[in-house]
């Protein structure tokens, strides 16, 4: 964090007070963090993102939809801002979803408060944490995609990136996959948020693709 | 009953075509226009004053040497030349430009005045060298042209209408319309009516492969082709062709079209019949349809009998080229005959029984029929040529083609339609098997579902179920610390991750699966003290290895890493993945700790428990253990 803004302010949506508490208290208890508003529904997430955070903690499942509208959301009003997901299990299927949303991360529930605002800071340093079951998802999905459209992506990956990914969902940490590849962490790091942005984009032209298929929108000849 | 009668033949009736009607008319008023401008050129030709032969012969000139010469005769004028024989009379005499028209005479015509040679070539010796038969018109010179003068006309063969009035007198300029209008009529129209059978030959020999119908087509073709040879043989013969060749290609263009009319009309009166259902009795051969194998026999013999002809027609041209044609003439004129009454006979019984079905066929023969009608009247009665027959027969191919289009027509739309149909059912077909496709595959998914669903039941009930259970009990006796009690729960949430880790892993490769797996032992490795070495290679696609598999893996290698944590007391922990040289899949967790004896554990619950799961799973579990630690490893089919 720069001197300009000493503290980054998070916004949380979370429908289960006692989780809701739980991060709370993890960013008021870390060094420059504090919290922005809290919200347990889509509409309160709403408002709390008219407030400019600086980052966003949320869960998916809201009594009133699924925190990935929010995310969409948030990314278009904010571009700056940082996202977070949090999530019981971690499961690939629902970060993949996050992160084509626009999601910069995933933090687990229920880890405890040293993990939780080491994965915050990271992601607002920068960091793009990923977890090899995401990683493998990705690699899988892209794959998928690719045979499905029978035409390249927008944004391909590239051999590197593909290469990086493939380590990471072997298991192997930043840092041995830093190693392996002769570069250093942040690369990987970079590599790893070069790869989230490309999900995004080919989620968006995957999305006009499926409309255009799906004959929802109709191009001019 | 019509109806029946084309179920029978399995074909759907052809539509009437919008331009059927207009078609039929259209030919009808093209006959009629061919036949009005023979017709006409017939009238403008005898519209002149001219004398009969009777006349000539009961000349003026008793005592002619032509009293004796009767006409026409079988044999009577080949080789030997006549002469006709008149005296001028005053009308000619004083006209402007006398002349003298010879109907039928060809070109070897001689005119003799007062008895010296006037005008025309005299005969050859032996074989005539040209059989044309064009007519002559001459001047008789002013000079010569006296009232009373007599005329003598030499000409070596006359046959034909010309016999009946051969000889025209008068002014040149009238006369010549009447001269231009007998040549069109005896030497152009051979040339249209040659070219149009040529044409109609080689469109029928052409189109018999395309069209179906080959012993029709064939047999159209061979009437037309033999039709445009007879026109041939009738043409002028120069040389190299000799007068010999031109009668021996009339000959076999006549006996041709006998052969060819017999094999036409027995195709034309079956290939389009229902065929028979009652036994075959000799007067079937006249008037029912013939059976395809008959009709090619008919056709071998009919092409037998053609080339066997030419060959006779040959030998007898050989011997007498002259003489010979006239009674070849007579005989194939009787086989034409018999040839024509059995095609008439045929024709009647095959329109007595199916009606008029179609307008061209219905315009074609009524107009034959008429022409052929007029023509005898024509001949027989006013001395004038036969002109209708031959337009009606130029047309008749046309009209039968046409006939045959639509007839074809009917065909494809016939096809067209049971094509649709089946269409229409194929897809209907289609509907019904993607329906019940459809509802197999909900049913299977059902089916997997309920499988997995109860899987998973299985794996929470006999884990974390009684995990829960366990905790709960402790908590509600106090017989647990909050410590004992969060760590308890804290497992229960770890293997709640790792189903749902092996759920999402389970169906793409066990690399990834074994990734997602760092995440569940690393933070138990490091709370021990004790370094985690991954040493995962790729190993590919595994599509044997599901969920259920998967999720045992998970287990089998957390016994192990527990057991080497509880027991082992080891600096580092590796897991390692590998596919072996035959495909195998191999798993191996190996420390460095103490290890333990086999013997004195087994039969340990912790071990029981990863052979129980390996063995569900099928496969091959090997545990060792010696003073530099233990080593576990699990061999599977990828």
């Amino acid at each position: 964090m720069n001197q300009a803004s000493p503290r980054a302010r998070v916004a949380i949506v979370e429908d289960d007070a006692i989780l809701r508490e739980d991060l709370a208290r993890i960013v008021t208890q870390t060094e420059n963090l504090e919290v922005a508003g809290m919200a347990d529904t889509l509409a309160a997430g709403r408002i709390l993102i008219g407030t400019q955070p600086d980052v966003l903690l949320i869960d998916l499942a809201l009594p009133d939809g699924n925190g990935v509208e929010l995310i969409a959301e948030a990314r278009a009003q904010i571009p700056s801002i940082k996202i977070i997901v949090v999530s019981i299990f971690g499961d690939a299927h629902s970060v993949v979803r996050a992160i084509e949303a626009g999601a910069d991360g995933y933090l687990l529930k229920g880890a405890n408060p040293v993990e939780a605002a080491s994965a915050i800071t990271t992601v607002l340093n920068g960091g793009a944490p990923i977890s090899p079951a995401v990683a493998s998802h990705i690699l899988v999905r892209m794959r998928d995609r690719r045979d499905a459209t029978r035409e390249k992506l927008d944004a391909p990956l590239t051999e590197k990136e593909i290469a990086v990914l493939t380590d990471l969902a072997k298991g192997f940490r930043y840092k041995e996959v830093a190693r392996l590849h002769n570069i250093s962490p942040h690369t990987v790091a970079d590599h790893v948020k070069s790869i989230y942005r490309k999900l995004a984009v080919n989620s968006r032209s995957e999305a006009v693709f499926e409309a255009v298929q799906a004959g929802l929108i109709r191009f001019k000849d | 009953m019509p109806d029946s009668e084309q179920v029978e033949r399995g074909l759907t009736p052809p539509t009437p075509s919008p331009v059927g009607w207009p078609t039929a008319v259209a030919i009808i008023v093209l006959l009629l226009a061919c036949c009005g401008a023979l017709l006409s050129a017939n009238l403008v030709a005898e519209n002149v004053p001219g004398k009969r032969v009777s006349q000539m012969l009961a000349a003026d000139l008793p005592g002619s040497p032509f009293l004796e010469v009767t006409l026409p005769h079988w044999h009577c004028c080949a080789t030997t030349p006549m002469r006709f024989r008149t005296t001028l009379d005053a009308d000619t005499a004083n006209a402007q430009d006398p002349a003298i028209l010879i109907v039928s005479a060809h070109d070897n015509a001689r005119l003799f005045i007062d008895g010296s040679l006037v005008a025309g070539e005299g005969p050859g010796t032996g074989e005539p060298t040209n059989w044309s038969r064009r007519p002559r018109l001459f001047h008789i010179p002013k000079a010569m042209a006296l009232e009373g003068a007599h005329i003598e006309i030499e000409v070596q063969r006359g046959v034909g209408f010309g016999h009946l009035r051969p000889i025209y007198f008068g002014e040149y300029d009238r006369l010549y319309p009447s001269y231009a209008a007998l040549r069109f009529l005896r030497a152009d129209m051979q040339i249209a009516n040659g070219t149009i059978g040529a044409f109609v030959a080689a469109f029928c020999f052409a189109a018999a492969s395309l069209l179906g119908a080959r012993g029709l087509m064939y047999a159209l073709g061979g009437l037309a082709a033999s039709w445009a040879l007879q026109v041939l043989g009738l043409g002028p013969s120069e040389p190299p062709w000799s007068g010999v060749v031109a009668n021996g290609i009339y000959f076999v263009g006549y006996l041709g079209t006998s052969v060819f009319l017999v094999w036409f009309f027995v195709e034309w009166t079956s290939v389009f019949a229902a065929p028979l259902r009652r036994p075959w009795r000799p007067i079937d051969l006249l008037i029912s349809p013939w059976p395809t194998r008959l009709r090619w026999r008919l056709a071998t013999a009919g092409l037998s009998l053609l080339a066997l002809g030419a060959i006779v027609i040959a030998l007898m041209l050989q011997q007498d080229a002259a003489i010979g044609s006239q009674d070849v003439d007579r005989l194939l004129g009787w086989l034409t005959l018999v040839a024509i009454a059995f095609c008439l006979i045929r024709v009647v019984a095959y329109y007595w029984r199916t009606g008029f079905r179609d307008l061209f066929e219905a315009a074609a023969f009524l107009f034959v029929l008429l022409a052929a009608i007029a023509d005898i009247v024509m001949v027989r009665f006013f001395f004038m040529y036969g002109v209708s027959l031959g337009a009606a027969v130029m047309f008749f191919p046309l009209a039968l083609l046409l006939s045959l289009a639509a007839r074809a027509r009917g065909v494809f739309e016939a096809a067209t339609a049971n094509a649709d149909k089946l269409n229409l059912l194929v897809t209907a077909r289609e509907r019904e098997i993607v329906e019940a496709m459809n509802e197999v595959r909900r049913n299977e998914r059902a089916a997997m579902l309920l499988e997995e669903r109860s899987r998973i039941m299985r794996d929470m009930h006999d884990v974390i179920g009684g995990q829960l259970l366990g905790l709960i009990l402790q908590a509600r006796s106090q017989s647990s610390s909050d410590t004992r009690l969060v760590s308890g729960l804290e497992q229960s949430l770890d293997d709640l991750r790792m189903v749902v880790d092996s759920l999402e892993q389970g169906e793409g490769s066990l690399t990834g699966a074994l990734g997602a797996f760092r995440a569940r032992i690393e933070p138990r490795c490091e709370a021990a003290g004790v370094a985690l070495v991954w040493e995962i290679q790729d190993v590919g696609e595994t599509p044997n290895i599901g969920p259920d598999k998967t999720l045992q893996i998970y287990r089998i290698l957390l016994e192990a890493c527990t057991n080497a944590l509880r027991h082992g007391a080891p600096k580092q922990i590796s897991v390692s993945l590998a596919r072996t040289i035959s495909g195998e899949i191999e798993i191996g967790v190996r420390d460095d700790g103490g290890g333990f004896a086999i013997e004195n554990h087994a039969p340990g619950r912790g071990i029981a428990n990863m052979q129980t799961r390996a063995n569900r799973i099928g496969a091959a579990m090997r545990l060792s253990s010696d003073e530099n630690g233990a080593r576990l490893t699990l061999v599977l089919r990828a």
